[in-house]
C-alpha cells in the first residue's frame, strides 16, 4: 500500500511537470492553431537560464524565479516574432516544420551557449523530503503539484472571464473576424507564444529541482506531448490533467510492470484513448451546425 | 465607364463620387490579387453620412473585395489597393490597420456572419467591444439588447447553435459594440427566410433613422436593399457600371429586368440576355 501511494505522489509530481508543458502545447494551439513542437526545448532554454541565474547572480528562489519567468516571456515574444510571425498566412504544414526546424537550433544552442555535462540547480529548497503518514515526500514534488493546480485554476479564470482571454479563443476560432472587430491577431498571438512559454519553463525548472539538468531535458516535451493529445490539443485545463494521468499510468507500470514498460505506457494510453475519444478527453468537437 | 450602359440615365460621372461631403469615400480605386487578378477596376463610390447606400451585383462582382479593402484586411488573401485610395472624414485610410478603422469607427458584418462560434452571446459582443473601454462596452452592450431584446434572452448560449437569423442578429449587434460611424453590411439577407430578412431591415432603417448611423449595404438582393436605401451603386465584373438614387435605380429598365426580376415588356427570351450581357461587356 505504502509502496503504491509512493508510486502515485511520484507519479503526479513528475505528472505535473509534464501537465506544465503540455499546458503550453494547448495554450499555442488553442489562440493560433499550432502544434509548436519546440516546446521541449524552449522549456529547456528556460530551465537552464534559471540555473545560470543561481549559479551567476543570486541562488535566492525569488530572484531564480523572476529571473526565469523574465528570461521565458522574452524567449516566447522573441520566437513569435522573429520565427513564427513572417510565417503567419502561410500553410499550418510548413509552420508546423518550421517548429521543428527550431527545435532542434535550439537544442543545439545548449551545446553552444553551456555545455553537454549534467548540473544541478539548487535553489536551497525542494529537496527537503516532509514525512506525511510515514511517507517520505520532497518538497519540490508537493510545490510542483500545487504550482500545477494554480495555474489551472488561474489560467481556466483567464480564459473564461478576462477580454484578452476571450479574445485568444476567439482570433483561434476565426482570425479574420477577429481582425474585423479591431482584435490585433499579431498581439494576441504573441501573448499566447510568451505565456506558453513561461507555463512550460516553470514545469522546466521543477523538473531541474527535482532532477537534474542536461541537454537530453528537450525530450520532455516528447513526454508532455502525449499528456496534451490526451486532454485534447485545445483544452489547455484538459492538457493539464493529462500530464497528471500520463505522469501516474507511467509510474504505476514502471513500478509494478518493470521498468520497460515505463516509457511505454503513456503512448499505449493514448492509443486507446484516441481510438475511443479522437479529440482527447477533454477537446471540444467543432460545432457543427454552422 | 458608367455612361456605356445601353439604355437610358446613368450619370456621366457619378456625382456624388466627388461630393465633399462624403463619409466614406472610395476614389478610383484598383485592387488587385495575387499581383495578377484585377478584381476592382477604377471604382469611384461616395457614402454620404447619414445615408444607406447599396452596392448590388452578382456574385464574383467585386462588392466583398471592396469591403475588405475598407476594413483593412485585403493584405490576408494577398490583395492590394494598387490606386486610388480609401477616403474616411477625408483621411486616407486604406493603409491603416484592422484595430485602428475599428476604433476610427468603420466596421462590417462579414459575409455569412461569422459568429465565433465556440463563445457565448456575451462573449462575441465583448469581442465587438474589444477596442473599448470596460465601461463604454458595457453601455454599448445595452442598447445592443434594447435593439435585440432575443440576445438579452440568450445571452449565456453558444453562439454556434443559434438560428441564422439569430446569428445575423449577433453579427449585427457584435458590429454595433464597436461603436461604429459606418457600418458596412455584407449580405445581410443571405439564406435567411423573408420574415426574418424584414426584420433585419427594419434594424437597419432604425439604424439610420434613430441612431444616425451611416450604413453602406452590400447586397444580391437588390429588391430589398433599394427599398431601403437612398443611393445604390450597381457593380459589375469590378467596375460600376450603373448609379443613381434608389428611386431612380429601381425605375430603370435594366435594373428592373436583371437585378429587380420584374419585366416591362412582358417575359423576354433567354437570348435577348445574352446579347444583353454580351452588348455591354463589350461596349464597356
Amino acid at each position: 500500500m505504502q509502496y503504491l501511494i509512493q508510486l502515485l505522489i511520484s507519479g503526479l509530481a513528475i505528472g505535473a511537470i509534464y501537465g506544465l508543458i503540455a499546458m503550453g502545447f494547448a495554450v499555442i494551439y488553442k489562440s493560433t492553431g499550432l502544434v509548436n513542437f519546440a516546446q521541449g526545448e524552449m522549456t529547456m532554454i528556460t530551465a537552464y537560464i534559471a540555473w545560470t541565474i543561481s549559479t551567476t547572480v543570486s541562488g535566492n528562489v525569488f530572484v531564480v524565479a523572476v529571473g526565469a519567468i523574465l528570461a521565458a516571456v522574452l524567449l516566447g515574444l522573441v520566437i513569435e516574432r522573429l520565427v513564427m510571425r513572417p510565417m503567419l498566412g502561410e500553410p499550418v504544414f510548413a509552420t508546423v516544420m518550421v517548429t521543428i526546424g527550431l527545435a532542434v537550433i535550439l537544442r543545439s544552442a545548449i551545446n553552444f551557449i553551456w555545455d553537454a555535462y549534467p548540473h544541478g540547480l539548487d535553489v536551497g529548497m525542494g529537496r527537503g523530503i516532509v514525512h506525511l503518514g510515514g511517507i517520505g515526500v520532497r518538497t519540490g514534488q508537493i510545490a510542483v503539484i500545487a504550482t500545477l493546480l494554480f495555474l489551472l485554476a488561474a489560467i481556466w479564470a483567464f480564459f473564461r472571464y478576462s477580454k484578452v482571454g476571450v479574445a485568444m479563443r476567439a482570433v483561434a476560432a476565426d482570425d479574420r473576424t477577429a481582425l474585423l472587430m479591431g482584435i490585433s491577431a499579431t498581439r494576441v498571438h504573441a501573448l499566447a507564444w510568451a505565456a506558453s512559454s513561461v507555463i512550460a519553463g516553470i514545469g522546466g525548472v521543477f523538473f531541474a529541482l527535482s532532477y537534474d539538468l542536461s541537454p537530453a531535458m528537450f525530450q520532455l516535451g516528447l513526454k508532455a506531448f502525449p499528456a496534451t493529445i490526451l486532454g485534447g490539443l485545445d483544452a489547455v485545463l484538459g492538457s493539464g490533467l493529462g500530464g497528471l494521468l500520463i505522469g501516474i499510468t507511467e509510474n504505476l507500470a514502471g513500478g509494478y510492470l518493470g521498468s520497460g514498460m515505463k516509457e511505454v505506457a503513456g503512448f499505449a494510453m493514448i492509443i486507446v484513448v484516441l481510438m475511443v475519444r479522437p479529440f482527447g478527453i477533454f477537446g471540444e468537437r467543432d460545432i457543427e451546425r454552422v | 465607364m458608367p455612361a456605356t450602359i445601353p439604355h437610358p440615365t446613368p450619370s456621366a460621372a457619378p456625382l456624388a463620387a466627388t461630393a465633399p461631403d462624403a463619409l466614406l469615400e472610395f476614389r478610383n480605386i484598383r485592387i488587385v490579387y495575387d499581383n495578377a487578378i484585377e478584381a476592382i477596376r477604377d471604382v469611384s463610390i461616395a457614402v454620404p453620412e447619414g445615408s444607406i447606400v447599396a452596392l448590388l451585383g452578382s456574385n464574383g462582382a467585386g462588392k466583398s473585395t471592396l469591403l475588405k479593402a475598407m476594413s483593412g484586411i485585403l493584405y490576408t488573401e494577398e490583395g492590394v489597393v494598387e490606386n486610388g485610395s480609401i477616403r474616411f472624414r477625408n483621411d486616407e485610410v486604406h493603409r491603416l490597420a484592422p484595430d485602428e478603422l475599428v476604433r476610427r469607427g468603420i466596421v462590417q458584418v462579414p459575409e455569412g456572419r461569422r459568429v465565433f462560434a465556440a463563445l457565448t452571446i456575451d462573449e462575441n459582443l465583448q469581442m465587438g467591444g474589444y477596442t473599448r473601454t470596460g465601461a463604454e462596452a458595457r453601455e454599448r452592450r445595452d442598447k445592443v439588447f434594447t435593439l435585440f431584446p432575443r440576445l438579452h434572452e440568450r445571452r449565456d448560449q453558444i453562439a454556434g447553435y443559434m438560428s441564422g437569423g439569430e446569428q445575423q442578429m449577433l453579427a449585427i449587434g457584435r458590429a454595433l459594440m464597436t461603436d461604429p460611424v459606418l457600418l458596412a453590411l455584407d449580405e445581410p439577407s443571405l439564406g435567411l427566410a423573408p420574415l426574418i430578412i424584414d426584420r433585419i431591415y427594419e434594424v437597419i432603417v432604425r439604424l439610420r433613422d434613430e441612431l444616425k448611423m451611416t450604413v453602406l449595404l452590400v447586397e444580391q438582393n437588390a429588391q430589398r436593399a433599394l427599398d431601403i436605401a437612398d443611393y445604390g451603386y450597381i457593380l459589375e465584373t469590378g467596375r460600376v457600371v450603373l448609379d443613381g438614387t434608389a428611386k431612380k435605380l429601381k425605375a430603370n429598365e435594366d435594373v428592373q429586368e436583371f437585378y429587380l426580376g420584374v419585366s416591362s415588356a412582358g417575359r423576354k427570351s433567354l437570348r435577348e440576355v445574352k446579347h444583353y450581357k454580351r452588348r455591354k461587356r463589350w461596349l464597356s
